[in-house]
């Protein structure tokens, strides 16, 4: 909302400069968002008039002009536009002038001839783009005089942004109000206008009311016998520099009237209404209404509308419709002003997708008392601006004035609440200036709420006035003295700050990648149905993702088109799934990309692949940091390639899935054949149960250690061979570790090596030769008759 | 050669000074105290002396033999560590080769921020809450004085599901999920990510922000003033803050926290738009409706709440200057931070 110094001037004599006022709004709450002086830096510049025009000696497209600037002589100026016509008052930039394009102004010679200034086109003063010819000033600018005044641009415009609540601050008044309080200025206001004139509207029109509910104020006024046409300059201008486009006289009016009282009005072409009377109803179903915009509504009994005897005629706060609105063609004219209800009004707008400035203003609360004060104020400009005769008396259908509403403000909850001590006087300073009528018993102020102010309705918002106008800055600094339980992280909270660490060491970058996945991912990346979103911003970004393996694959991707081929990657984010209800129930995942060497080269070593047991060791460690042992199993994920997969759990719960990612999604043969990604639930590992961690005593005696080469068919797992290891081994077998794999050369084709570490110990004595021995034969022997397996030689 | 322990001293100790190795050390004691040397010579001439001198030379020549024996181990000693030494230097290591490259990652900017804001009010005593993203209407907006028609809800654009529940818009939600469950005094925060129907160079539909809450009998506004100066001093350095009034449904009073533009000092930037200073957060004291809504009795308690959002505190600190490069997964912005 644009506002002007000028205009609020005819509120409050206000002499301080525009940056002062916009702090001081701005320290109120009220957010200016600009302030633009159009006339600063226009100087030097005068209304000329041309006096006589001949033809350029040397040019056949220009013009000698001699112009009047009020000096005692006439200026010589040479000029290209098409209408430097004798008597035309022009825009005169003299000597010295800079104009806003930076072009300074000088004596010169044009094409042999000397000019002394230049005649100006709107767009050469940065008064809009219009660059066809000169402007031509009004007849009556007085010549001579700068430009700057006689254009009304000595003006400040501030661009102000409201919150929802402050409705009462959206017109000249209300920031002039508001000025009054921050100030300690008195608030003029002109004498009302009263509601004289020829006959009785009572006998001319009629309103019914059928909707008090939604419309609890509804006034009329006719004014008869109006010439509808340009409004005058003040007016024009007015309305102009604040951003609102002149349209006529009437329309104008009541324009002027919204931006200056902040209400909203209407005007309709009496003699289009049928029967010459208002009907205040919800709209029929079916019905439709052609609104002043152009389009087509169609309408339904939620709505309120304002109809004539047989049809809807506006939507009620939002719209007039075309066909009774005024045109060049009207003569009498019926001027609407009333309330409606902000919630009616707002659900309208929004089923309509349309919100207009008289919308947006009874959203936010109108004063319902300013409904005559509107009507005969639009009466007079009528009167004096498009010579009607307003109509005695005006319609007000009023059926329940609310009465005044009062809260009760004590002084001891005002200490409480903002931590300083305001005596009962001056908080009742502060609340008079802000139009507050209060009356005190005591500590207690009783505070009646003026019918602008829609958005007090408890003590605790006179609270927020209190300390708005004693100043924020002015309340102290303090810290609280209130003692709390400790309460510690959660097991989530914990596991995560971990795993983040643990991830960084391990060398990878942490990305955040939208909780979105499109409507059209794959299949196989989404992991049952996802929630969808009614209103997303595109079809890429329609549903919620019930898995990080898109995000991430994706993130792989275009960094490897980007030719970064060197990616370890994690995000830690929520995933949505549908629970039986329908209802959205959330974990954190941790996901895990992996792209390139994963040990990169170095002079001393060269890079290390990624595969799939890289990657297990990878999410395997994490387990350790509750711990709990993970198992692996092979999975079955179907985004990922179908054999170099795993699948975690641990207590009998799935956690995740690591593996590489399926060939389907090397769309490009830039992406690599091998690339990993990994899954793992965080809220559900943080809610198993942690392995206790009790010490065991330092060994006191000597290991024996063997190493075990078995030969094995390759359908034998490294699994069964541990097994039946460890329980050959007993008690006395404290590590089996592999240490080697072989298959290949050497070695029979379906046969694969694998090389056991082994350490036997007894907790008390020494071991002998003559008990480990036993132990590998039983072992060597079981792995025969089960596996298939033997020594190998 | 000479026949007294004295002289026989001074000569060994000319001769020690001039030894330069290990090696001129191992011959001093062959020559001083091998069986050809002067000592043993010496030793010989005992039998020839009076009985009655015998005995004190003898002790003189012992006490000889043993300042020899020492003098040499030591100076043997001091050379064959002096030469080990140089033996480890002979091989010096290029320094300025490349160390092993062990994979360093990173934290994301957002978290970064994000733990560094958590971590001040930890500090406070403050604890860390959790709630849903995908959150009920009614957490969102009705609990925190947002009624269904009222114009607050085009503060923020809000993503519905189709099953009626929204992407929450703030994480104040999660202050009502607090004081459903828990009873004053306390102090929380909460951390998370929120969706707003947005997006373009400064909006992101998906960001982070950080929520606090402070409940108890006598909390003030002196007191937020005071616990969100004390936080702007931790994260922005000393430097002068603002509050100016505003508007949040669930505060009343409301106000915005403004800290002096860390890029000009206050004297006006691209950054902070000329104003010298840099909107922090929005603040206020617990609307009394909001407090009735989880049942807590507006007369007794009184308490403060704040939300900031991360993305851009990360983006000032950073110097970012497209939202959307936070979400972009680019590694040439990663390795960055
Ligand atoms: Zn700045």
């Amino acid at each position: 909302m644009n506002i002007l110094l000028s205009w609020l001037r005819d509120y409050i004599d206000i002499q301080v400069p525009p940056l002062q006022i916009a702090d001081a709004l701005m320290m109120a709450g009220i957010e200016v968002e600009a302030i633009h002086e159009p006339g600063k830096h226009l100087q030097k510049v005068v209304v000329g008039r041309i006096l006589t025009r001949a033809p350029h000696p040397n040019a056949d497209k220009l013009s000698l002009c001699t112009v009047d600037v009020g000096q005692a002589a006439p200026l010589q100026i040479v000029c290209g536009a098409p209408n430097c016509d004798p008597g035309a008052k022009v825009p005169t930039a003299l000597v010295g002038a800079v104009l806003p394009s930076g072009f300074e102004i000088r004596v010169a010679r044009i094409r042999g001839v000397e000019s002394a200034g230049m005649l100006c086109s709107r767009k050469e003063l940065g008064l809009g783009d219009d660059h066809s010819g000169l402007y031509h000033l009004p007849p009556e600018a007085p010549v001579g005089e700068d430009i700057v005044k006689a254009l009304g641009m000595d003006d400040v415009v501030f661009t102000i942004a409201i919150t929802p609540n402050r409705g009462d601050a959206l017109s000249h008044l209300g920031i002039a109000r508001e000025l009054s309080a921050l100030f300690n200025l008195p608030l003029h206001r002109n004498s009302l206008d009263d509601a004289r004139g020829d006959g009785d509207i009572r006998e001319q029109t009629a309103v019914t009311l059928e909707e008090p509910a939604l419309c609890p104020r509804y006034g009329a006024r006719i004014v008869r016998d109006v010439t509808v046409g340009d409004s005058p300059r003040w007016l024009r201008e007015r309305l102009e520099k604040i951003g609102i486009r002149s349209i006529n006289n009437i329309v104008d009016i009541t324009n002027y009237v919204m931006m200056d009282i902040g209400h909203p009005m209407h005007a309709f072409d009496l003699d289009k209404l049928a029967e010459q009377r208002i009907v205040v109803r919800r709209a029929a179903a079916g019905e439709k209404l052609h609104c002043l915009d152009g389009v087509t509504r169609a309408l339904d009994p939620s709505m309120l509308v304002i109809a004539d005897a047989r049809r809807p005629v506006a939507l009620a706060g939002v719209m007039g419709g075309e066909e009774t609105g005024v045109t060049a063609a009207t003569r009498h004219v019926l001027l609407e002003a009333a309330c409606f209800d902000p919630v009616t009004v707002r659900k309208t707008a929004k089923a309509l997708a349309m919100t207009t400035d008289s919308s947006y203003r009874f959203e936010r609360g109108t004063n319902i008392d300013n409904v005559p004060i509107a009507l005969n104020l639009a009466a007079r400009l009528i009167r004096e601006l498009a010579g009607g005769r307003p109509v005695g008396g005006l319609l007000d259908a009023y059926p329940a004035p609310p009465p005044l509403r009062r809260i009760m403000l004590r002084t001891r909850r005002v200490a409480r609440v903002l931590g300083v001590d305001l005596k009962p006087a001056q908080i009742e300073t502060l609340l008079l200036r802000l139009k507050f009528e209060v009356s005190r018993e005591g500590e207690t102020l009783w505070v009646g709420v003026p019918p602008f102010r829609h958005d007090i309705e408890q003590e605790a918002d006179l609270i927020e006035e209190v300390a708005r106008l004693y100043g924020y800055g002015n309340i102290p600094a303090t810290l609280p003295t209130l003692f709390s339980q400790p309460v510690l992280p959660t097991p989530l909270q914990r596991l995560t700050g971990q795993v983040r660490t643990a991830m960084v060491d391990q060398g990878f970058h942490e990305i955040i990648t939208y909780s979105f996945i499109p409507t059209t991912i794959h299949e196989s990346l989404r992991e049952g149905p996802p929630l969808a979103i009614r209103n997303p911003l595109s079809e890429d970004q329609g549903h919620l993702r019930t898995s990080l393996l898109w995000g991430m694959i994706d993130a792989l991707t275009r960094n490897i088109f980007n030719d970064e081929y060197d990616l370890r990657f994690f995000e830690i984010g929520r995933v949505f799934r549908p629970d039986a209800s329908g209802f959205a129930r959330e974990a954190d995942h941790l996901c895990l990309g992996c792209a390139g060497p994963a040990n990169p080269a170095d002079w001393r070593h060269s890079k290390e692949p990624f595969d799939l047991y890289r990657m297990k060791g990878l999410l395997g460690r994490l387990g350790h940091l509750l711990p709990v042992e993970f198992e692996f199993a092979r999975g079955n994920h179907p985004a990922l390639h179908p054999a170099r997969q795993l699948e975690i759990s641990c207590q009998n719960r799935r956690l995740g899935v690591v593996g590489q990612i399926h060939p389907r999604f090397r769309t490009n043969k830039k992406l690599p054949e091998e690339w990993f990604v990994g899954e793992l639930d965080l809220s559900a590992l943080s809610q198993l149960k942690p392995r206790k961690r009790l010490m065991q005593p330092i060994p006191a005696f000597p290991a024996i250690r063997r190493d075990l080469a078995i030969l094995l068919p390759k359908t034998a797992t490294f699994q069964d061979v541990e097994r039946i290891v460890r329980e050959a081994g007993g008690e006395i077998l404290e590590k089996c570790a592999l240490f080697d794999v072989y298959e290949g050369k050497g070695i029979d084709p379906d046969k694969r090596s694998l090389a056991l570490e082994l350490r036997f110990r007894a907790k008390d004595r020494t071991l002998k030769e003559e008990e480990v021995q036993p132990k590998l034969e039983a072992m060597i022997s079981q792995i025969a008759t089960t596996l298939g397996g033997k020594l190998r030689e | 050669m000479t026949d007294n322990p004295e002289t026989l001293w001074h000569q060994f100790d000319e001769e020690r000074r001039r030894a330069a190795s290990s090696k001129d050390a191992e011959a001093l004691r062959i020559k001083y105290l091998g069986k050809k040397g002067p000592l043993s010579a010496l030793l010989k001439t005992l039998g020839s002396l009076p009985p009655d001198q015998r005995k004190t030379a003898g002790e003189a020549i012992n006490r000889l033999k043993a300042r020899l024996e020492q003098a040499v181990e030591q100076l043997i000693a001091e050379f064959a560590e002096r030469e080990a030494d140089a033996a480890l230097r002979a091989d010096l290591p290029d320094p300025t080769l490349p160390g092993t490259v062990l994979p360093m990652g990173s934290l994301h900017p957002v978290t970064q921020i994000g733990l560094e804001v958590a971590a001040i009010f930890l500090s406070m005593g403050f604890f860390l809450a959790e709630g849903p993203e995908a959150e009920d209407e009614y957490y969102n907006f009705e609990a925190l004085n947002v009624p269904k028609h009222h114009p607050a809800r085009d503060m923020q654009d809000t993503f519905y599901l189709e099953n009626g529940q929204v992407l929450r818009t703030q994480t104040s939600p999660v202050q009502i999920r607090t004081m459903e469950m828990i009873k004053p005094p306390f102090k929380m925060i909460a951390l998370g990510k929120v969706y707003r129907r947005d997006s373009d160079i400064t909006h992101s539909p998906m960001f982070s922000q950080m929520e606090g809450l402070v409940v108890g009998e006598n909390v003030s506004m002196a007191d937020l003033k005071g616990t969100l100066a004390a936080f702007a001093e931790k994260m922005f350095g000393r430097r002068p803050t603002r509050f100016r009034p505003s508007f949040f449904p669930f505060t009343e009073p409301s106000a915005e926290m403004d800290v002096q533009c860390i890029f000009c000092e206050g004297k006006g930037c691209k950054v902070c738009k000329n104003s010298g200073w840099m909107e922090i957060l929005g603040c206020g004291m617990v609307n009394p409706r909001v407090f009735e809504a989880v049942e807590y009795d507006p007369e007794k308690y009184t308490g403060f709440a704040f939300g900031m959002g991360i993305e851009r505190m990360a983006m000032q600190r950073f110097g970012i200057d497209d939202i959307r490069l936070l979400f972009g997964s680019d590694i040439r912005f990663l390795r960055q931070f």
